[in-house]
């Protein structure tokens, strides 16, 4: 045995509790003892500590929601995910039937542009028609038809309302077919046929914003019930009555084109406008002069007198037009019989006719027929109509007896969503909104225009013609319809093509379609009408005249709906989110009236709302915008952010405005939109407006004004005899910084010539729609934080009477040395090498020192979230642009989407990017061709070219901010200067 | 023996203390139950730190738009709130720093409160510049630090980043001068809390931060070297500060900012104000926790002559500011200045001279800088008057600038109100809980310029 050494007598006697003891004391392994008492030990920590910390960041990040993207199984033609498909259309936004190419994205029409085929709109919209894009998305748009109300199906109503309709057949009951004006020959022919079922049917065709005076005094006149195509590019000498041509009258959007074509310094026409209200129209005006509506008449026997007499006596206008005969055009916008007589004395006279004036190829925007309308509204009050057909007017909201269409026997409404008319009605059969249907439009005899669906019905709507093809028995499709209808209509009025097939594939690529006018019947005009005239009745002298007149946005109020154009500001009155009544400063003051003071306006019936003062507004005139007060701005009550101190976008009624139908009068079977002898008075309430622009002139207020008493030339105007001077070799300054920015590739600039621009705000909408731009609400526009990339800033100048107007286009102006771009302190808005001013929305924290900075404010901040709940409107987004959040600043990109668009196809392709291939939103909008973006760095560039212009001038150049874009000086040609009204 | 003493040594400390005196007289504040007045006090500050945080975290949740403030008016209280405090924090560094290097030895009773003060109005400035942002959130995106998005870093050409540096700077040198400086009055507490409360939590705490003080030579050697050292760093931050903040606006184009006056006006006003608010608090700490002896009328005699000093400084400025206007010839600029005085503001640019120009010149009479009452309602004035300065210069050259069709106005909202006076909740309860649990006038350096130790009070 091993002998064995002892220690102590301990581990002698008991060596197993030794050992154990002697580990417990001088451990072998620290680690193992910690273990063993329970505790944590260092590795152990760290090791938990880690799986902790890692744990709780994996917690922390939730795992992104999985998307999938299927394939197609079967890739339809011309579909690639993300790129645009543009549909060659019509636009439905009003009668004037402009060509559109819609702009689809995976399926869903995202933004609107002009066709450049197509004659009315040459590429260019107007905001109305810019904005409809999103009436496509409205929630409130009916799904399915509706019997007494409630949700049906097409079969239920299509049974019941035939069996009225039987009924109505048998007994002989008057059916009546009250629709606005119908330029789509297919529909036109169905109506015929659908009404040709019954004894006692007519058609009644009415337009809220009527031009019956002019068919009516054509048809005495040339003995043809016609409104003639008026050609503004023809004109060297205009003479404008009240016509608001540039704004709302007939087809703005081709005669601000035309009449801009016409405004350059050389070859530049004329242009007089005489007229109550300020109108965008008058804006422009080399000569304006401030008539009372009832003197309209008076004017214009004056004129054709003095026209007749051959040598203008003396009147400037009169001679302009005796020196341009053939080459003039005088318009009148008054609804008034004896106001067109004069007007058609006064251009046939000159010689307009077949010049200015085509009676050839008519124009059928407006064909509605007052008389017809006076007519049916009295049926309707005897209780004599059995079946009443609305399609595309609202009389309850337009009319001041229109709720009277509840009275009819059988009430069919077409209306897309329930209005204040559809709501009086048995049947709703909604129509589907025109984005969706197969369609057709002629709006000027000859031009034939397709509408095409540019995605499939949202609901269970049914185009008009399919409802009435029903209704004939011959049930069908529209598309099948337009097909036969254009077999038979449309195609023999042409030469070029032989194959139906080929031609209908022709049209519906482009768009449209150039036919044959049928031959118009109408005799030249005689002199005999002029004897007919009694003396111009003296103009009523007591109280104001009231004149109702179409806003720009909501025109006869069929787009009460669209946030849009509520938020759009006013051209003139820069006044959002409602109408008002615009009084002339002078009475203003006579009346103690102030911006914002709600007064009564009292003429038959009384309304009271808000007061605006208007410089240039003649001062007996009281103004005030048709189309507010609508059911459809209901919607608006919870629009925009909504916290503490909010107010709502609606009034006191729960609605946008104030419905100023009940004012409308009837005269001599006309619709009237001036009265005379209105009263306004004070009621001593006040509201806050949504002025978007609160001061409106360049120069400051008086009592600030410095010693020398400047105007800013931020707008900057030459005249005709300036500009026929050889420019002045400039000053040049000399450059502190070094020239670091060297620009090898594009430099890309903007050029705006603001001697076009007519203030059309065709651009705002436009810029909107292309970028996702949040609609803040009534409450936020007071706040002064509209989100509008671009805005039009309007300056008057002069005294108020006779005030001179100049729009300025205002978006960032892309500096060079931009002041916003040194002050950000995370490097949110960078400068690219491309000379653009870039935002970066995610890196931006929102300091908002750059919006401090920017001298032109043209920056934007995100202050809420902007609500984005309507899953269905965020379908108008654009995919290509970023929707901002909450705390973010932004600001126009020059449509950096587009660009780079642009970009990518021409390096795929292996080309440089051509001039004008590249078209901002605004640029494309525009109908004056105002705008041009390019590259500055191409010599040759339109851009270019313009800014090396004799008017061009940069706003601020003083500053040194080197602004990318160019402006194009005013030319005044106000000869002599006297504005005296006469 | 009555005291003898030359009128021109006066004692800066009245009442003849011995150092026990003063140790008792400061301390005694800390173990006494806080006063009813003292608790009305905080119940107010508090009431109002709770409704600042209430509208703080209101317009965190829903958005600066909850402010008045709108496209053209970008800023409006909430940096003129961070410029207002910001200088009210440069008096606590001119008295403890400047004050110091200069010897002014009666800077001594005022200089531990003071430097509080700094600390507390930089920490309620700190606040501004963070929720103002439209994603506070993501407001540390402000500094630089090391991170993985690219090579991505702040914008050193932004004054707002200069700033983020300045005042972090000024924070961290501000705290460690002023914990420096208490360090020998922490060991006094501990040593006087270790025979009452010996082993509380309130002793452990004084022990740990007295940093094992023991008040030898060495010990005290040391700690005049480094007070010296660290009053020599933050000087140059008394200057730097406000002259940083200032090029916020002096570096921008907009006119009434853009203007090379601004970093010698600012720092100017920024000590105007800053011993305004030394004085408001003074007065009523003196008053309320009866430190009549250590703040004597002439103490504040001396600090209302250099109001009257920085307020001559700021009204030259005023008067230069038009005069540059007017001699440029731009404008816009002389727009500017004509709508100060003029426009739909004027009623704040008139509150502002009036307050800042007119009222301190009562303090030419020795009468009125030696009533308290008087000097109480001057400092106050003042302070509505500088607050004035900053809201004049930032909303009024915001508000109509360059196109006349941006021109807007401002209006502040509910939530910006009650942030402003949750700013101020936040400051005075700060402050109280100070008074509560530190000494608020620095012992040790009291002790130094008692007549004790002057040598000509003696033991008597």
């Amino acid at each position: 045995m091993e002998k064995r050494y002892w220690r102590s007598l301990a581990e002698r006697e008991n060596p197993a509790e030794f050992a154990r003891a002697a580990e417990e004391e001088f451990p072998q392994n620290p680690l193992e003892q910690i273990e063993v008492s329970g505790g944590w030990d260092r590795r152990g920590f760290l090791k938990a500590a880690g799986f902790g910390f890692a744990a709780s960041a994996l917690a922390g990040c939730s795992r992104a929601p999985v998307e999938k993207a299927l394939p197609y199984l079967n890739q339809p033609e011309y579909r690639v995910a993300g790129r645009a498909t543009y549909y060659a259309s019509t636009c439905g936004a009003c009668p004037a039937g402009c060509g559109l190419l819609a702009k689809v994205i995976d399926g869903r029409p995202i933004k609107l542009e002009g066709n450049p085929e197509q004659a009315i709109s040459r590429g260019a919209t107007c905001a109305a028609g810019q904005a409809s894009l999103l009436g496509l998305y409205d929630g409130l748009r009916l799904k399915q038809p509706l019997a007494a109300g409630r949700a049906s199906t097409w079969a239920e109503v299509d049974a019941a309302i035939l069996a009225s309709l039987e009924k109505i057949r048998r007994s002989g009951g008057a059916v009546r077919y009250l629709s606005e004006t119908i330029t789509s020959p297919t529909k036109l022919a169905w109506v015929e046929r659908f009404l040709g079922q019954f004894r006692d049917a007519r058609h009644v065709v009415y337009d809220p914003l009527s031009a019956s005076a002019i068919l009516d005094a054509h048809e005495k006149t040339h003995g043809a019930r016609l409104l003639p195509h008026y050609l503004f590019a023809k004109a060297d000498v205009i003479a404008s009555f009240e016509a608001d041509f540039l704004g709302t009258w007939i087809s703005p959007v081709e005669f601000a084109r035309d009449y801009a074509s016409r405004r350059a310094p050389s070859g530049r026409s004329w242009h007089a406008q005489f007229e109550g209200r300020l109108s965008l129209t008058g804006t422009k005006a080399d000569r304006r002069v401030r008539v009372e509506p009832a003197e309209i008449p008076a004017r214009l026997r004056q004129l054709a007198e003095r026209i007749a007499a051959g040598d203008g006596r003396g009147d400037e206008v009169a001679e302009r037009l005796l020196a341009a005969r053939g080459r003039s055009l005088v318009v009148c916008g008054a609804n008034d019989l004896e106001a067109q007589l004069w007007t058609n004395e006064i251009n046939a006279r000159l010689g307009n006719y077949g010049a200015t004036l085509d009676l050839e190829r008519p124009s059928r925007q407006r064909q509605g027929n007052d008389r017809e309308l006076g007519k049916l509204l009295e049926e309707l009050k005897a209780g004599q109509v059995a079946a009443l057909f609305v399609d595309g007017v609202n009389p309850a909201a337009e009319l001041p007896a229109g709720a009277e269409v509840g009275r009819a026997g059988l009430v069919v409404s077409f209306a897309g969503s329930l209005d204040e008319s559809a709501e009086r009605a048995h049947f709703v059969c909604p129509d589907h909104h025109y984005l969706e249907t197969w369609a057709d439009a002629e709006p000027v005899a000859g031009l034939v225009s397709l509408t095409q669906p540019a995605i499939r019905p949202l609901g269970a709507t049914r185009a008009v013609i399919e409802s009435l093809a029903a209704w004939c028995g011959k049930p069908g499709k529209a598309y099948d319809l337009l097909k036969e209808s254009w077999q038979s209509r449309i195609f023999p009025r042409q030469k070029k093509e032989t194959s139906f097939q080929v031609f209908w594939d022709r049209s519906v690529e482009a768009g449209l379609a150039e036919v044959e006018a049928a031959p118009a019947a109408h005799r030249p005009a005689g002199e005999v009408f002029r004897k007919e005239q009694p003396e111009a009745a003296q103009p009523e002298t007591a109280g104001y005249a009231l004149v109702l007149y179409p806003s720009v946005a909501m025109l006869d109020g069929r787009h009460a709906y669209n946030p849009w154009l509520h938020e759009l500001p006013d051209p003139v009155t820069k006044v959002t989110w409602d109408n008002c009544a615009s009084i002339s400063p002078a009475t203003a003051a006579a009346l103690g009236v102030k911006d914002g003071d709600i007064v009564r306006v009292e003429a038959g019936t009384a309304i009271e709302l808000p007061a605006v003062v208007q410089p240039g507004q003649h001062d007996r005139v009281i103004a005030v915008a048709l189309g507010y007060g609508r059911k459809a701005s209901e919607r608006f009550a919870k629009l925009g952010p909504q916290w503490i101190d909010s107010r709502p976008s609606v009034n006191e009624q729960g609605r946008v405005g104030v419905s100023a139908a009940g004012l409308l009068g009837w005269e001599g079977g006309l619709l009237r939109y001036t009265r005379g002898a209105a009263k306004i008075t004070r009621t001593g309430r006040r509201t806050e407006l949504a002025i978007t622009q609160t001061y409106g002139t360049l120069s400051v207020p008086k009592q600030l004004a410095p010693a020398d008493g400047e105007v800013r030339p931020i707008v900057q105007e030459t005249t005709p005899e300036e500009l026929a001077k050889p420019a002045e070799p400039e000053e040049k300054h000399e450059e502190l910084w070094p020239e670091d920015h060297p620009y090898t590739g594009h430099r890309w600039g903007m050029a705006v010539d603001l001697n076009a621009c007519t203030g059309c705000s065709a651009c705002v909408t436009a810029c909107q729609a292309e970028n996702n731009i949040p609609v803040v609400g009534k409450d936020e526009v007071r706040r002064h934080r509209e989100m509008h990339w671009i805005r039009i800033d309007r300056y008057y100048s002069g005294p108020p009477e006779e005030v001179a107007v100049a729009h300025q286009p205002m978006m960032c102006q892309q500096c060079d040395h931009a002041p916003c771009e040194t002050v950000c302190p995370v490097l949110a808005t960078v400068h690219s090498s491309e000379g653009l001013n870039q935002q970066v929305y995610n890196r931006c924290v929102g300091t908002r020192y750059c919006e401090n900075n920017c001298p032109y404010k043209t920056r934007r901040f995100n202050w809420f979230n902007y609500p984005r709940e309507d899953r269905l409107a965020n379908l108008a987004l654009n995919p290509n642009v970023t929707v901002r959040s909450r705390g973010v600043m932004e600001k126009c990109t020059f449509c950096v989407q587009r660009i780079q668009e642009a970009k990518i196809e021409a390096k795929r392709v292996g080309e440089p990017v051509r001039d004008g291939e590249i078209r901002t939103a605004c640029e494309q909008a525009c109908p004056a061709g105002a705008i041009v973006f390019g590259d500055l760095n191409d010599a040759n560039s339109r851009v270019a070219r313009l800014a090396r212009d004799a008017r061009q001038y940069r706003v601020l150049e003083e500053i040194n901010t080197g602004p990318a874009v160019h402006y194009l000086k005013i030319v005044r040609n106000r000869e002599g200067g006297d504005q005296k009204n006469g | 023996m009555a005291e003898i003493c030359s009128p021109l040594r006066l004692p800066l400390i009245a009442g003849r203390k011995k150092p026990a005196a003063v140790t008792e007289d400061v301390c005694r504040a800390l173990t006494r139950p806080p006063s009813g007045l003292w608790w009305a006090a905080f119940a107010a500050a508090f009431a109002l730190l709770l409704l600042g945080t209430a509208a703080v975290s209101y317009q965190i949740a829903t958005g600066v738009g909850t402010w008045g403030l709108n496209t053209t008016v970008g800023w409006a209280f909430d940096i003129t709130n961070f410029v207002f405090w910001v200088g009210i924090g440069h008096a606590g560094t001119l008295i403890s720093a400047i004050l110091f290097l200069f010897r002014q030895r009666w800077r001594t009773s005022v200089n531990r409160s003071a430097e509080a003060m700094t600390l507390f109005a930089v920490m309620c400035a700190g606040i501004f510049p963070v929720i103002h942002t439209g994603r506070p959130w993501l407001a540390y995106w402000l500094f630089p630090y090391p991170n993985f998005r690219g090579s991505l870093w702040i914008n050193f050409r932004s004054p707002l980043a200069w700033d983020c540096f300045a005042i972090s700077t000024y924070f961290l040198i501000s705290a460690t001068f002023w914990y420096v400086g208490l360090i020998p009055d922490l060991a006094t507490v501990r040593d006087r809390l270790a025979s009452t409360e010996g082993g509380s939590l309130r002793h452990r705490l004084f022990s740990i931060f007295s940093l094992g003080w023991n008040g030898s030579y060495r010990v005290w050697r040391h700690y005049e070297v480094l007070y010296l050292l660290l009053a020599g760093l933050a000087t140059p931050l008394v200057i730097s500060v406000h002259t940083i903040v200032s090029w916020d606006f002096a570096t921008a184009v907009i006119p009434g900012w853009h203007a090379t006056i601004f970093p010698p006006y600012f720092v100017a006003g920024a000590i105007f104000s800053g011993i305004a608010m030394v004085l408001t608090l003074m007065l009523v700490a003196r008053k309320a926790m009866g430190l009549e002896d250590y703040i004597t009328t002439r103490h504040v005699d001396v600090m209302c002559k250099l109001l009257l000093l920085t307020s001559g400084i700021v009204a030259l400025a005023y008067g230069t500011e038009f005069f540059t206007a007017f001699y440029s010839g731009n404008p816009y600029e002389e727009f500017v200045f004509l709508n100060r005085a003029k426009g739909p503001f004027a009623w704040a640019y008139w509150t502002m001279v009036s307050c800042n120009v007119l009222v301190p010149q009562l303090l030419w009479f020795r009468r009125v800088r030696r009533s308290m009452g008087v000097v109480f309602v001057l400092s106050l004035l003042i302070n509505v008057g500088m607050w004035f300065e900053r809201f004049v210069i930032i909303v009024t050259s915001l508000h109509r600038d360059f196109l006349p069709s941006s021109w807007a106005s401002y209006r502040p909202t509910i939530v910006e109100v009650s942030t402003l006076a949750g700013s101020f909740g936040l400051f005075f309860t700060c402050f109280l809980i100070f008074c509560r649990i530190l000494p608020v006038i620095a012992m040790g350096e009291v002790k130094a310029v008692l007549s004790h130790g002057q040598g000509n009070g003696g033991e008597a």
